[in-house]
C-alpha cells in the first residue's frame, strides 16, 4: 500500500458543489448540509446505504460580508405561512390561479394569497415582484415576527456570571483574567442599551452583588446556608448595564483583589447554581459558569471518580461519562425551561467531573470550554479571546428551532446541545453562531413518490436588538431510486459530522471500544455495499473501491477513531479532557470538526528564511503536507493547527538561527523548550511567525489556537498520537 | 426624711424599714416588706478606690469592712456575718488603731477595689442592630442619629453592624474592598454553631471539637473576629459608607400587609455573633426597631394588617396568639445573653407597637437600656441616644459584666431582686423559699449596669421567737453586704463593697421605733415595683384591691385612732404622705394599664425597675411647679386647683414633662408681649420653666417627652390626667380661671375618707 497515493484532505473540508448548482434557490450549505443530497425513495434503498441519512444544521453560521441573511418585515400583514403545516413562504412555493393562490412545497396545500401580498404572475407563472421579495428568491431569510410570536415582551440580552473564587481560582490567575476580560468587553456586549448583567461568586458560600445604579460601589451579600438557598434581594442582582455601568466597573476592578487572600478550598457549586437560577429565572439569558474546583458542598456535590482503570472495558465504563447525580440533568431542564443557556468554563488541575458540569451546557444549547491546569501566563490569552468571543458574538435569545421536511420524510433524531420540547422542537435558550446541530431523517412511507424533498429550518428567536425574528433556511433535494446516486451525492463532511455525534453519544451508553467499532462497522458496511454495486461490472477482486465523494471517509473514520473522546482507554486521555472534547465536538460545524479530525500541517522554515515580509507571499512558500511522520523533515519547522491549538514542531536539525530567533534561547542549552513562552521577538523571523499564527486564527475566530504545546523535538520525532493517518 | 437621704448619699441605699421588725410575724404585720433599693454604681465623689484586692472571710467570703471586730495585736478580724476569726495577711502588719487601712474606716462603708492587673482583655463592644423596614424619612432620621452616635463612640471600643428586614444582614466591616454582608433568612432560627460554621470562622484552622467554642481563647482566630468587630477608631469610614448607602428593606409589601420584619432572628444572630466572638467580655447589642416583628420565632403579630397588634385586653383574655411564643423566645435569648455576659439595649421608635412587651425580658435581665419614642426623628430618641454616648457630668457611666452578690446575717434571707439583673442560681442558706423577682440565689448577673441602675432587694425576716428583752446593742444588729464586681468603663475590673448595719426591734413598744425608721418614699417605690411584678406574674391579680388592702392594713397597724372612729384617725409624719403616694400609684400608668399599650406599659415598668427612689417617686406622683408674677417658682399640690389663668405650671411626670400656660399667659404670649422690651419680666416668666425643663432633660435618661400646651388646648390633657380631680363636672363649679376635670375618678379627699373609715374598723 502506497501511503503517498492515499487521498488526503489537504484543502480541508469542501462543500459539495454540484448540489448547490442544481438547486440555486437552496440556502447556502454553511447553514444546512445533507449527508447525501440523493434522498432514497424507499426504506429498502435506505437500508442499503448504511451511513446516516441526515443533515447538519448551522442556523446562525456567520456569513461573509455581502452574504448576510436578508431581513423581511411583513408588518401588519403577518408572516405568510401554510395554513396546514405552518411552512414559511419560500422560493419553492408555487403561485397559481393568477397569483391568488399558492401551493405549499412541503404539504401541497393550496393556500390563499392575502390581498396585501398579491402580485400578478408573468407568462412563466412567476410573480412579477420576485426580485423585491427575498423570501421568494433566497434560500435563507429572516422574518420579523409580530406579537403573536411572543409569549412575553422580547427579553433583553442578559449575561449572568457565576464565578468560582476559591483558592485555586485565585491562584491560577483565572479570576483576574475573567474579571478583566469581562470588563474589557462591556462596551461590546450585544443589545446596548437594554443589556442586563449580574454576578454571583462562590466558594463554600455564595456571594451576591447588589449593583443598583444609585450606589457608588457594589454591595456584596454572603449567603452560607447551603441547605436552604435564598436570594437576598428582590432586584438589583441583575441590572441594566448602561445604567449601572459605574457599579459594574467598580465591581470588576475590585473583584480580583477582593479574594486575593481567600484560602477557601471548597466549592458550593450546586447551591450557587440554584441561586443563579433563582436570580435569572424572571428573564432567562446566558449563564457563564467559571468553575475551578470539584463541587464539594451542598446539593450537586460530586465525588472523585474515574481514577479506577479497572472499570474500563466493563459495562460500567460509560457511567463515568455521564452525570452521576440527577441534580445536573434536572437543573438543566429547569434552566432550559426558563430560557437560560449555560456555558461552562472549567479550569481545574484536578478532576472536576466535566461529565456532570457539561450536562448543563448540553441541554441548554451551550458549550464547555476546558482549560486543564489553567495557568494565566500560559493560557490567559486563550481564555481572554474565547471569553471575549463568547460575550460579543451574535447570540439568539429564547430561541426554538424546528426542521420541517416534505411529505414522506421525517426528522427523527437530533444530536447536539439543546432540550427537545415536544417531538420536534429544539429549545435553545441562547444559541450563537458557533453552534451546529445534526439530525437524522427517516422515511415515513415505503416509497417516496415526489421528485423532490424539501427541508425547512426555522429558528424563532429574540435578537439582541430586542426584535422577535424567525430565521428560515429552505433547501430542496432530489429523490433518487438508485443507490449509486445516493453515493455519488454523498457529503463526507456531513456524514462524518453525524457519525461523530453518534459515536460520542454511544460512548455515554457503551464502552469506548463499542463506539469506535460502530463507526468502523458502518463505514465498512457502506463500502462493501458500494463494492457490491460495482463488483459485477469491474471484477475488482480484493481491491477497495469507493466513490469520489467518499474517498476521504475511511481516513476521517480513522481520525474519529483516534479523536480525544474515542481514543484508547483509561491511560490515553484524562477523563475530563475526554468528556470536554466530546461536548465540544457535539456542537461543531462541519468545517471545524473536519479540521479538528484532520489538522493542517504546514512547513514554514523556508518562508521564514526566504519569504518576503508580506504575509500574502506566504502561500507561495508553504503548503499543507500530509499528516504523517514521513512529511516531517528534521531540518524543518512546522505548524500543526487543529483549530484549537498550534503545535510548533522544531526539527532536530533545524537551523539554530531560526530556533534562536523564534524562541530567544539557544535550544542546545535548553532542555525543555515547551517551557518557553512563544512571543514576538525583535527580529523578522519571529514577527513573520507571529503574523502567520495571527492569520490562521483569523481564518476561524470561534476558538483561539494557543501555541501552548510548543513541542520542539530535538532528539526525535514528535509522535502524533492518534493524529496522523 | 433627711437622714434617709444622708444614708443614700453614703451607700446608695434606701430602705422602707431602717429599723427592722425583728421577727417573721412582726415583719408580716409591717405589710411593706423589709427591702432595699440599692444603686450599686452610684457616684460618690469621695469614695476611695483601693488598688489592691480585698480581704475575704475564710468561711463566708464576705469582705473586710468597718463593722468587723479587729484585734490589732493578734492581727485578727472577726467576720460580722459568720463570726469566723480571720488572720490579716503579712502586708497588713503595720496596721494599728491609728493606722487603719481605708476599708476599715467607719465612713467607708462603701468602697471600691481596683486591682491594676485585672483588666478586661477586650474593649467594650457595641453591636448595632438596625431595622430597615421603615419609611425613607424615618431611615433618614435614624441614619443621622447613628452617624452622630458613631462619632461619639469611645475610640478603643469595637463596633459591629447588623441590619435587618426580611433578612438579617451582618456587615463585615473589616472587609476592605466593598461593602459586604452575610445574609440570614429571617424565618429561620440560627444557632451559634451555625453562625460559626457559615460565617467561616474556621476557614484558616481546623474546627475544634464541638462544645464551648467561642472567642480567641477557644480557637477562633483574631482576624476572623476582626472581620465583624472593628475598632471604632478604624471603621469610621466603613461605617459611614454603610450608613450612607443603607437602603430601606427592598422586598415589596402589599398595601394590606405589614412589612416582613425578622427582629427576633436579627437579635438572635447578633447574640450568637457576640457569643462566638467575645463571650464573657463586655458587649452590648443596641437594637433600633421601627415596627412590629412579623417573622421568625419572636413575631408579635401576623403580616395581615387587618389583624391588630395585641392589646392589654387581648393579653388579659389570653387571645394574643403570638405573645407567649415570642416571650418564650426572648426568655431563651436572655438566657443566652446572660451566659455570654452581653447586654441588649432597645430603641423602639414607631407609632405602632414594636414588641417591647415581648422583648422586655431580654432587655431587663441583661440590664439593657430602653427608649420608646414615636419616631427616630423625635427628640426623645435623638437626645437619649446622644446621652448614651456623650461623656460629660451626666454620662450614664455604662459598665459591663457585673456580678452582684449579697451577704446577710443569718436571720435574714433574700427573696429576690426586682430590677435589671438575672439570677445566677447560686443557691444557699441565704435564699428564701418564697421568691420575688429574680430569686433562688445570692448572686446575680448584671450584664449591663450604669450609675443609675437601682436594684430592689426583697428580704425575709426568718427569726421566729420573740425575745423577752432586747439584748446589748451589739446583738441586735443585722448586717448586709452588697458586692458588685464589674467592668468599669475604663476597662478595669472593679469591686464595690457596701456593708450595712441595721438595728432590729421586736416585741411591745417596737412600733414607735419602726415608725421612726420608716422611709415612706422608699416604701412607695417598693410597692410600685411589687405591684407591677405581681400584675405581670400573678394571674387574676387585682392590683387596686391589693394596694387598698395593703394601705388599710398599714394604716391600721401604724395609725393612731380610736376603734370605729374615723375622725380620730391620724398618721405620724413618717407615714403622712404614704396614702397620697398610694392614691397616685393606683392612678398611675403602672396600675391603670388599659390606658396604654402593652409596649408602653412594659417600657414604663422597665424604667421604674431600674431607677432610684427619687426618680421613681416622680413616676408615681409627678411633681408640679407653679410660675407666676406673684412669687418665684413654687411646688404646688398635684391638684386641679393649681390651675389658674395667670400661672404657668410645670408638670414633671418623669416620662413626660408638661409646660402648661394658663389662659391669660397664653393670650399674652400669643400677642407677643414677651418680645417687647417693657415686658421683659413676662419673657423671663415664660423662659423660667423652659430652663428648668432643660435641666431635667440634661440629667434624665431616657430624655422625657416635652409637651408645651395651653389651658383649654387639646394637649392640656397631659397635665389634667395627672391632677387630683378635686373639682370635676360632678362637683361645684371651678374657681374663676381654674379648671375642672372630666372624670369619674374619686378625688384624693374621698379616697382618704374611705381609708380612714376602713382603717379604724380593723
Ligand atoms: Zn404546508
Ligand atoms: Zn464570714
Amino acid at each position: 500500500l502506497d501511503s503517498k497515493a492515499l487521498p488526503r484532505p489537504l484543502d480541508g473540508d469542501v462543500e459539495p458543489k454540484s448540489f448547490v448548482e442544481k438547486y440555486p434557490l437552496n440556502c447556502h450549505p454553511r447553514y444546512l448540509r445533507l449527508t447525501t443530497s440523493g434522498i432514497p425513495n424507499s426504506q429498502s434503498l435506505l437500508s442499503r446505504w448504511h451511513l446516516p441519512l441526515g443533515a447538519v444544521v448551522h442556523p446562525l453560521a456567520e456569513a461573509p460580508d455581502g452574504e448576510e441573511v436578508p431581513i423581511v418585515n411583513f408588518g401588519s400583514m403577518g408572516i405568510i405561512r401554510c395554513r396546514r403545516c405552518r411552512t414559511y413562504v419560500n422560493p419553492y412555493v408555487t403561485f397559481t390561479d393568477g397569483g391568488r393562490k399558492w401551493s405549499c412545497n412541503i404539504c401541497s396545500l393550496l393556500n390563499d394569497v392575502p390581498g396585501e401580498y398579491f402580485a400578478y404572475l408573468d407568462a412563466n407563472g412567476r410573480r412579477t415582484d420576485l426580485d423585491q421579495r427575498p423570501e421568494l428568491s433566497r434560500g435563507s431569510v429572516e422574518f420579523v415576527a409580530p406579537t403573536e410570536y411572543m409569549v412575553r415582551p422580547p427579553m433583553p440580552p442578559l449575561y449572568f456570571f457565576l464565578i468560582d473564587v476559591s483558592v485555586s481560582a485565585v491562584r491560577s490567575g483565572m479570576l483576574e483574567i475573567v474579571a478583566k476580560t469581562i470588563r474589557s468587553c462591556l462596551d461590546e456586549l450585544p443589545g446596548f442599551p437594554r443589556t442586563q448583567i449580574g454576578f454571583l461568586t462562590f466558594d463554600s458560600t455564595l456571594h451576591f452583588y447588589n449593583m443598583k445604579s444609585s450606589l457608588t460601589q457594589p454591595q456584596m451579600m454572603v449567603v452560607s446556608d447551603l441547605e436552604d438557598i435564598f436570594v437576598p434581594l428582590p432586584d438589583d442582582l441583575l441590572v441594566n448595564l448602561s445604567e449601572s455601568r459605574n457599579v459594574v466597573d467598580a465591581f470588576l476592578d475590585s473583584l480580583p483583589s477582593m479574594f486575593l487572600d481567600n484560602v477557601n478550598v471548597e466549592s458550593a457549586f450546586g447551591p450557587a447554581l440554584k441561586a443563579a437560577f433563582m436570580v435569572m429565572n424572571q428573564l432567562g439569558g446566558k449563564l457563564l459558569i467559571f468553575q475551578s474546583t470539584l463541587p464539594s458542598l451542598g446539593i450537586g456535590r460530586l465525588r472523585l471518580r474515574g481514577d479506577d482503570h479497572r472499570v474500563y472495558g466493563t459495562d460500567k465504563e460509560n457511567a463515568l461519562r455521564i452525570p452521576e447525580d440527577t441534580f445536573y440533568k434536572q437543573m438543566a431542564a429547569d434552566l432550559s425551561k426558563y430560557q437560560i443557556g449555560v456555558n461552562v468554563y472549567a479550569f481545574s488541575d484536578k478532576y472536576t467531573d466535566i461529565a456532570s458540569l457539561g450536562t448543563l451546557a448540553k441541554y441548554t444549547g451551550g458549550q464547555v470550554n476546558y482549560y486543564p491546569s489553567f495557568n494565566s501566563t500560559v493560557h490567559g490569552e486563550r481564555l481572554r479571546f474565547e471569553l471575549a468571543r463568547d460575550l460579543t458574538r451574535e447570540t439568539a435569545w429564547e430561541a426554538v428551532m424546528r426542521i420541517r421536511c416534505g411529505k414522506g420524510g421525517r426528522v427523527t433524531n437530533y444530536h447536539g446541545h439543546f432540550m427537545l420540547r415536544s417531538t420536534d422542537l429544539l429549545a435553545l435558550p441562547a444559541v450563537d453562531c458557533d453552534k451546529a446541530f445534526a439530525m437524522q431523517l427517516s422515511l415515513e412511507e415505503t416509497l417516496l413518490t415526489t421528485q423532490t424533498v424539501y427541508f425547512q429550518v426555522a429558528l424563532l428567536y429574540t435578537s439582541s436588538s430586542g426584535e422577535r425574528r424567525i430565521r428560515v433556511h429552505t433547501a430542496a433535494a432530489p429523490v433518487v431510486a438508485d443507490l449509486g446516486e445516493m453515493y455519488r451525492q454523498a457529503d463526507t463532511g456531513a456524514i462524518v459530522s453525524v457519525l461523530t455525534r453518534l459515536a460520542i453519544e454511544k460512548t455515554l451508553t457503551h464502552k469506548l471500544e463499542d463506539a469506535r467499532h460502530s463507526v468502523q462497522l458502518r463505514i465498512v458496511k457502506s463500502l462493501r455495499e458500494y463494492r457490491n454495486l460495482h463488483t459485477v461490472q469491474h471484477r475488482l477482486g480484493g481491491r477497495m473501491i469507493y466513490p469520489e465523494s467518499l474517498q476521504l471517509l475511511p481516513l476521517y473514520g480513522l481520525a474519529l477513531w483516534k479523536s480525544t473522546p474515542l481514543r484508547g482507554g483509561f491511560a490515553d486521555v484524562q477523563l475530563d479532557e475526554r468528556c470536554a472534547a466530546g461536548f465540544t465536538m457535539m456542537t461543531l460545524p462541519v468545517k471545524r470538526l473536519m479540521k479538528l479530525l484532520y489538522p493542517r500541517l504546514i512547513r514554514i522554515d523556508e518562508y521564514l528564511e526566504k519569504g518576503s515580509t508580506k504575509i500574502k507571499d506566504f502561500k507561495n512558500f508553504s503548503k499543507m503536507v500530509p499528516l504523517s511522520t514521513e512529511s516531517l523533515d528534521p531540518r524543518g519547522l512546522y505548524i500543526y493547527d487543529d483549530g484549537f491549538r498550534f503545535i510548533i514542531w522544531f526539527g532536530r536539525n533545524l537551523s539554530s538561527a531560526i530556533a534562536f530567533n523564534i524562541l530567544g534561547v539557544d535550544l542546545s542549552g535548553f532542555p525543555d523548550p515547551s517551557q518557553v513562552l512563544l512571543c514576538e521577538r525583535d527580529n523578522e523571523m519571529s514577527r513573520k511567525l507571529m503574523e502567520i499564527l495571527e492569520r490562521f486564527r483569523d481564518m476561524d475566530p470561534s476558538f483561539y489556537q494557543l501555541p501552548q504545546e510548543l513541542v520542539a523535538m530535538l532528539t526525535g520525532y514528535y509522535k502524533y498520537t492518534g493524529k496522523s493517518c | 426624711m433627711a437622714e434617709f437621704l444622708d444614708l443614700e448619699a453614703q451607700d446608695g441605699v434606701r430602705m422602707p424599714w431602717n429599723v427592722f421588725p425583728g421577727t417573721k410575724q412582726e415583719s408580716t404585720q409591717c405589710v411593706v416588706p423589709v427591702s432595699a433599693i440599692y444603686t450599686p454604681l452610684k457616684t460618690f465623689p469621695n469614695m476611695p478606690v483601693l488598688p489592691y484586692p480585698p480581704l475575704r472571710c475564710r468561711t463566708c467570703r464576705s469582705i473586710l469592712n468597718p463593722f468587723c471586730i479587729v484585734d490589732y495585736v493578734a492581727k485578727i478580724w472577726i467576720c460580722p456575718f459568720c463570726f469566723q476569726r480571720n488572720h490579716f495577711p503579712p502586708h497588713y502588719a503595720s496596721m494599728s488603731e491609728d493606722n487603719l487601712p481605708a476599708e476599715l474606716f467607719a465612713q467607708y462603708t462603701t468602697i471600691e477595689y481596683e486591682t491594676p492587673t485585672e483588666k478586661a482583655d477586650i474593649p467594650p463592644v457595641f453591636l448595632f442592630v438596625i431595622d430597615t423596614c421603615i419609611i425613607e424619612e424615618e431611615l433618614g432620621y435614624l441614619k443621622n442619629a447613628l452617624s452622630q452616635a458613631i462619632d461619639l463612640l469611645p475610640d478603643n471600643s469595637l463596633v459591629g453592624f447588623i441590619t435587618f428586614g426580611t433578612y438579617v444582614h451582618v456587615h463585615e466591616l473589616g472587609f476592605g474592598s466593598i461593602p459586604k454582608t452575610h445574609v440570614f433568612k429571617g424565618s429561620k432560627e440560627i444557632s451559634k454553631d451555625q453562625i460559626l460554621e457559615q460565617m467561616n470562622f474556621f476557614a484558616k484552622r481546623p474546627r475544634q471539637s464541638p462544645g464551648v467554642i467561642a472567642g480567641v481563647r477557644d480557637g477562633l482566630s483574631a482576624e476572623s473576629i476582626a472581620r465583624f468587630l472593628v475598632p471604632a477608631s478604624e471603621c469610621e469610614f466603613a461605617l459611614n459608607s454603610v450608613l450612607e448607602e443603607l437602603q430601606k428593606d427592598p422586598w415589596p409589601v402589599s398595601a394590606d400587609q405589614r412589612a416582613t420584619r425578622c427582629t427576633s432572628t436579627a437579635l438572635s444572630v447578633a447574640a450568637s455573633l457576640l457569643g462566638a466572638c467575645v463571650p464573657g467580655s463586655g458587649a452590648r447589642i443596641m437594637a433600633f426597631i421601627g415596627g412590629p416583628s412579623t417573622e421568625g420565632p419572636g413575631a408579635i403579630v401576623s403580616k395581615n394588617l387587618s389583624e391588630p397588634i395585641r392589646s392589654h385586653k387581648d393579653l388579659d383574655k389570653d387571645s394574643a396568639p403570638y405573645y407567649n411564643k415570642a416571650v418564650k423566645f426572648y426568655e431563651g435569648l436572655s438566657k443566652q445573653l446572660v451566659t455570654q455576659g452581653h447586654v441588649l439595649d432597645l430603641f423602639a421608635c414607631a407609632l405602632d407597637q414594636v414588641g417591647v412587651a415581648e422583648l422586655k425580658v431580654a432587655v431587663e435581665r441583661t440590664g439593657g437600656l430602653v427608649v420608646l419614642a414615636e419616631s427616630f426623628g423625635h427628640s426623645v430618641f435623638k437626645d437619649s441616644l446622644k446621652h448614651v454616648f456623650q461623656s460629660s457630668d451626666y454620662d450614664l457611666g455604662l459598665s459591663f459584666n457585673g456580678i452582684f452578690e449579697v451577704s446577710c446575717s443569718k436571720d435574714i434571707k433574700v427573696q429576690g431582686i426586682l430590677g435589671p439583673c438575672a439570677s445566677l442560681e447560686k443557691k444557699g442558706p441565704l435564699c428564701s423559699e418564697t421568691v420575688v423577682g429574680q430569686g433562688h440565689t445570692s448572686a446575680w448577673k448584671m450584664c449591663g449596669l450604669d450609675k443609675a441602675t437601682s436594684l430592689c432587694l426583697v428580704f425575709e425576716i426568718v427569726k421566729k421567737e420573740t425575745p423577752d428583752s432586747i439584748g446589748p446593742s451589739a446583738s441586735n444588729q443585722f448586717y448586709l453586704q452588697f458586692l458588685t464586681y464589674y467592668q468599669h468603663n475604663n476597662g478595669q475590673m472593679r469591686l464595690r463593697a457596701t456593708t450595712l448595719a441595721r438595728r432590729w426591734i421586736a416585741g411591745s413598744g417596737s412600733i414607735q421605733e419602726l415608725i421612726a425608721g420608716f422611709d415612706q418614699e422608699a416604701a412607695a417605690v417598693v410597692m410600685a415595683r411589687l405591684v407591677s411584678f405581681k400584675m405581670e406574674s400573678e394571674a387574676e391579680f387585682d392590683p387596686i384591691r391589693w394596694l387598698d388592702r395593703s394601705l388599710i392594713r398599714l394604716c391600721s397597724r401604724f395609725g393612731d385612732f380610736q376603734k370605729d372612729s374615723p375622725s380620730s384617725f391620724s398618721l405620724s409624719p413618717r407615714f403622712s404622705i404614704f396614702p397620697q403616694f398610694m392614691f397616685h400609684l393606683r392612678r398611675s400608668q403602672f396600675v391603670q394599664v388599659f390606658n396604654n399599650s402593652p409596649d408602653e406599659t412594659a417600657y414604663f415598668r422597665m424604667i421604674l425597675n431600674r431607677e432610684n427612689v427619687a426618680n421613681s417617686v416622680v413616676m408615681i406622683q409627678p411633681s408640679l411647679i407653679s410660675y407666676s408674677f406673684h412669687s418665684g417658682p413654687e411646688p404646688v399640690l398635684l391638684d386641679v386647683a393649681a390651675v389658674s389663668a395667670d400661672r404657668i405650671l410645670l408638670l414633671d411626670a418623669y416620662f413626660t414633662v408638661v409646660i402648661f400656660h394658663g389662659a391669660t399667659i397664653a393670650q399674652w404670649r400669643n400677642a407677643g408681649y414677651q418680645n417687647q422690651k417693657e415686658h421683659e419680666v413676662f419673657a423671663q416668666l415664660l423662659q423660667a420653666p423652659r430652663d428648668d425643663v432643660d435641666a431635667i432633660c440634661k440629667e434624665r435618661f431616657p430624655v422625657p417627652r416635652l409637651v408645651i400646651c395651653d389651658q383649654h388646648g387639646s394637649q392640656a390633657r397631659f397635665l389634667l390626667a395627672k391632677l387630683n380631680p378635686s373639682a370635676t363636672y360632678n362637683s361645684s363649679s371651678a374657681p374663676p380661671g381654674g379648671d375642672i376635670i372630666f372624670t369619674d375618678d374619686v378625688s384624693f379627699e374621698v379616697f382618704l375618707d374611705h381609708l380612714q373609715r376602713l382603717a379604724v374598723q380593723q
